[in-house]
């Protein structure tokens, strides 16, 4: 269950196990307030890659990918250039 | 704190006002079925969607899901999430 220290490798794995098998991968956002921290966690139920951070830039970047892979799903072809790996 | 989610017309509320506990987002893909895999026997004709997506969001007690379909997800962000936890941040880090 690998946690991932730097956000670009993270993004790079979790946009490949997508592309691997769309519909066995589910994207979880997990908040806590009360230890200020989020963490994102996608996982085909085989690899499980995760991303925690406590900090204020994260958010965004978090946020920002979560929405590049919503727009994945609903996009009709499966490679979409909609993502973009920054 | 407010997470606000918003589909078509509709805005789905979800409160959390807790000083304690775990927000869950959870998204997937959606092929749009409604009956679950049948085991065996013949398996009936099922058009999968290839153009939508499940949402859900809990905080462990209260739930609240919808399908975001590739129409509404321009309209569809997570605006209250991102200011909500800036904020939140903004309050607790040094950084």
């Amino acid at each position: 269950m690998p946690h991932y220290q730097t956000w670009e490798e993270f993004t790079r794995a979790a946009e490949k196990l997508y592309l691997a098998d769309p519909m066995k991968v589910r994207v979880v956002l997990k908040y806590r307030h009360c230890d200020g921290n989020l963490c994102i966690k996608v996982t085909d139920d085989v690899a499980c890659l995760l991303y925690r951070t406590d900090q204020a830039q994260d958010v965004k970047k978090i946020e920002k990918f979560h929405s590049q892979l919503m727009r994945l799903m609903v996009a009709k072809e499966s490679r979409s250039a909609a993502m973009e790996t920054d | 704190t407010v997470l606000l989610i918003s589909e078509q017309n509709h805005l789905l509320l979800f409160q959390k006002c807790r000083t304690s506990g775990s927000v869950f987002i959870t998204l997937k893909k959606y092929d749009g079925r409604t009956k679950p895999v049948p085991r065996k026997g013949h398996v009936e004709s099922f058009e999968p969607a290839d153009n939508k997506c499940l949402l859900r969001a809990t905080d462990g007690k209260k739930k609240i899901s919808t399908v975001v379909s590739s129409k509404e997800v321009n309209k569809f962000q997570m605006v209250s999430f991102v200011c909500l936890l800036s904020s939140f941040f903004v309050g607790t880090g040094e950084e």
